[in-house]
């Protein structure tokens, strides 16, 4: 493996790693802050066992998205130190922001998680808050780096270094809001789901109790209030590729020659030698419509491009079929939940037990991640072959390092030991007593 | 304010957090290191009461590595970029080491100490908490050894990927550091234990902070005879510039032992904070104004004023709203029973309450 390939295979491992847990690491705060205000203005105990629960699967799952985030923030060095060299300075602000507010997440986290012995019960309460706001403001920070990477402004190239920085100027570019507003609903439609779908399996095993209605009902919540925002969010995505990206655009699409009424190829394989896709479903106009708001729309094909600056033979085929899952599973989950609450009302106001339904839940929680990383595959995929578009190279950010081949096997071994425990550990506690037990002496645990 | 300013006070909150870390992460992985050395009846307790002083807060004390890292790469990019070039091997298993300590403590906390899969966890646990620190130090070693050079335009980092870091100095620096560490986790391991009541933890504590801290300044005092031969500029700097400092250190370094013998556990916890706090403040000013010897300096390396203005504004408004809220956390983990028990504890107010169906 050559370094820059081993650096491109490093990274994709730890930030696919890294999202799911940084994903949930958003997410269920969120839940067990909802969770615990119900549970104590209602003095409810069971909406603080579910708060108790979802804290501690975040107390798993937040120390490994810390661990692999700190890894992270080595490997930048390690495997693209070129990159680091120029953007570092650029980007830096946006780094320093989300290091403060992951610092704040960290320290009201170790209170919350280890304070149900320690603080009162509002206290505790309202330290779930900071971490909430906290955790979304970091993925918006941290977003915004890798948007700066799709639409690069707020410097100057000059004999290779960036000059002229205005790191406000990079921070607001014009990727930013998009992108990150669309990660961070992500994160909370991630979340939603997932939840859902734990506790609809306990209601397809016969336990329709108030614990497992409310997790389901909770995550549901959670998955619906996320429909218009995301909605909203992704034709907002579209249209800024399609005026700032339009060679990533087109890529992903498979759209090789510039076209007016542009039509929107589903799915099928993107053949970048003979410049066909085969086997895609076809809908004419849509293309035009999604990304200009209007059917006639001319969208820019790959033709308008030089072959050299395309994202690659391998690389685009993937990317539009990552792009189209994400798409079509995105779809799904807007509509799950509305089947959901028409069941709900329906049954005047009770969670149904409809088994179709339920399993629907149980194959959505592990769809949504199929979605987080296709997503993230395709906006990655999709910049190629560049690491800062149109500026620097891929192949030039790398380190010039001998040795990241080892790194990469390291870290995959690494990383699935990581995965199989924390599953481990998860599916341990989904089986434990739905009991409220406490920091310092969870079963089975020290002491 | 002037370019030079501000990459001067750039580089101090660089080595402001690093101080931070050290004694507040460098403490966490010399819990790993007690962890790894308990031995006898009370080697149980010893584990239970290392996990519980570490569970609350070494999170956010990780997080000042991750400022170290953030600050240095936005306003000494060329430093970071050529750091994790020429030291790749040590950082990267550095790497390995925080990340699987950070992941197998967490996960041993969850599968419990004695039981099978949470014994393994532990094993990697204290293993890694021991090689980590070691790294670090290896790594400030050859930071002040000259033997990593920057050539060309812009500057690469040029060094020999083992030898840089293994050198005598190199390696006596990281004992030292792994010292260090043992040292501040037994002192703040004796006061939580007198927290918690537990005497016979707190003598076993206090006679390991004591034993530690005679082996670090055995290390220490190597480590400053081989800088004299291998990192002449550090050398110069300690017996220099930073005179004050070093003596410092090595005075708060006498008085942290004499306050262990006379067992005044909570004046012990300051004084070795502050000496760690000397030793690494003496150790900044002695290789001023070089970040990295002999090519690297606080001027030549830091981003142009545009960058480090709003970075600064930016860390210092952060410090403002960290700070009481870490000073909040570590009082209610870490200090006296009595100064921190509300009246009704959130699972005091749960048991109140009616209770909830009981489901498998």
């Amino acid at each position: 493996m050559s370094s820059d390939v081993a650096a491109r295979a490093s990274l994709a491992v730890s930030l696919a790693f890294h999202i799911v847990f940084a994903a949930l690491g958003i997410g269920l705060p969120l839940m067990f802050c909802i969770a615990e205000g119900i549970g104590l203005r209602k003095r409810d105990a069971t909406w603080y066992v579910l708060a108790r629960r979802w804290s501690r699967a975040a107390g798993i799952l937040f120390v490994v998205g810390a661990v692999s985030g700190t890894a992270l923030s080595f490997e930048f060095g390690l495997l693209w130190s070129r990159f680091m060299g120029f953007a570092s300075g650029v980007v830096g602000l946006m780094f320093t922001f989300e290091g403060v507010a992951f610092f704040v997440e960290a320290i009201f986290l170790g209170l919350y998680l280890y304070g149900w012995d320690r603080l009162s019960p509002r206290v505790h309460w309202l330290s779930s808050i900071p971490v909430v706001i906290s955790g979304a403001l970091a993925s918006q920070f941290i977003v915004a780096v890798n948007a700066w990477m799709n639409t690069p402004t707020g410097f100057q190239v000059v004999n290779g270094t960036a000059t002229n920085i205005d790191p406000f100027a990079a921070m607001f570019n014009p990727a930013a809001p998009a992108q990150a507003l669309h990660m961070l609903i992500a994160a909370y439609q991630v979340t939603g789901f997932a939840v859902a779908a734990v506790y609809a399996v306990g209601m397809l095993r016969g336990r329709n109790d108030k614990y497992h209605q409310r997790g389901v009902l909770l995550g549901m919540i959670l998955a619906t209030v996320m429909i218009p925002a995301q909605a909203i969010v992704g034709s907002w995505i579209g249209e800024m590729i399609a005026r700032q990206q339009p060679e990533k655009l087109a890529a992903i699409e498979g759209l090789f020659q510039t076209t007016a009424g542009a039509p929107l190829a589903l799915f099928g394989w993107v053949d970048t030698s003979t410049q066909q896709v085969y086997f895609a479903i076809t809908i004419p106009k849509l293309l035009s419509l999604l990304s200009f708001n209007n059917p006639d729309a001319t969208v820019t094909g790959l033709d308008n491009f030089p072959q050299a600056t395309w994202p690659g033979l391998a690389v685009v085929p993937i990317a539009h079929l990552a792009f189209d899952i994400m798409a079509t599973l995105g779809g799904l989950f807007l509509l799950v939940p509305l089947v959901f609450w028409l069941f709900y009302f329906r049954r005047r106001r009770t969670v149904p037990t409809t088994r179709w339904l339920m399993w629907t839940l149980v194959v959505c929680g592990p769809l949504v991640f199929v979605a987080l990383e296709a997503g993230w595959i395709a906006a990655e995929l999709g910049r190629q072959p560049w690491i800062i578009y149109n500026i620097m190279r891929t192949s030039d950010g790398a380190t010039t390092n001998g040795g990241v081949a080892v790194f990469f096997f390291v870290f995959l071994a690494i990383y699935i030991a990581l995965a199989v425990a924390t599953i481990g550990l998860l599916r341990r506690l989904a089986r434990e007593q739905k009991t409220f037990v406490t920091s310092e002496k969870p079963p089975g645990s020290i002491e | 304010m002037s370019q030079s300013t501000l990459a001067t006070l750039s580089a101090l909150i660089v080595w402001v957090a690093l101080i931070a870390y050290a004694v507040s992460g460098g403490a966490d992985f010399g819990g790993g290191i007690w962890d790894l050395l308990a031995r006898g009846p009370t080697a149980r307790r010893e584990r239970v009461a290392i996990a519980q002083a570490m569970g609350p807060v070494w999170e956010s004390n990780n997080i000042w590595l991750i400022f170290v890292l953030v600050v240095t790469w936005t306003a000494f990019p060329i430093v970071y970029a050529g750091v994790s070039t020429a030291l790749f091997i040590p950082i990267t298993l550095a790497v390995i080491g925080i990340v699987l300590r950070g992941a197998a403590f967490s996960f041993r906390s969850n599968y419990g100490l004695e039981v099978g899969a949470g014994l393994a966890w532990g094993r990697v646990f204290n293993t890694a908490s021991a090689v980590t620190p070691f790294l670090f130090g290896t790594m400030a070693g050859a930071l002040v050894s000259g033997g990593i050079r920057f050539t060309g335009q812009p500057p690469e980092a040029q060094a020999n990927p083992w030898t840089t870091w293994t050198t005598p100095f190199a390696l006596s620096c990281g004992l030292f550091a792994l010292g260090l560490c043992s040292v501040l986790s037994a002192t703040y391991l004796a006061v939580d234990a007198t927290n918690n009541g537990d005497q016979a933890l707190v003598e076993s504590f206090r006679r390991r902070a004591m034993i530690a801290g005679a082996v670090t300044a055995v290390v220490g005092a190597i480590a400053a005879a081989l800088a004299s031969v291998q990192a002449p500029v550090l050398w110069h700097g300690l017996i220099g510039r930073a005179l004050p400092l070093s003596l410092a250190a090595v005075i708060l370094g006498l008085a942290t032992a004499a306050a262990l013998l006379r067992n005044w556990l909570r004046v012990a916890r300051v004084l070795v904070i502050v000496m760690a706090v000397c030793i690494l403040a003496a150790w900044g000013v002695g290789q001023w104004p070089y970040l990295i010897v002999p090519d690297v300096t606080i001027d030549n390396a830091a981003s142009p004023a545009s960058v480090l203005g709003p970075m600064l504004i930016v860390v210092l408004i952060g410090l403002v709203l960290l700070l009481p809220a870490l000073w909040y956390l570590l009082r209610i983990f870490k200090a006296r029973p009595r100064a921190r028990t509300p009246q009704t504890t959130v699972a005091a107010f749960v048991s109140t309450l009616e209770p909830t169906e009981e489901t498998d």
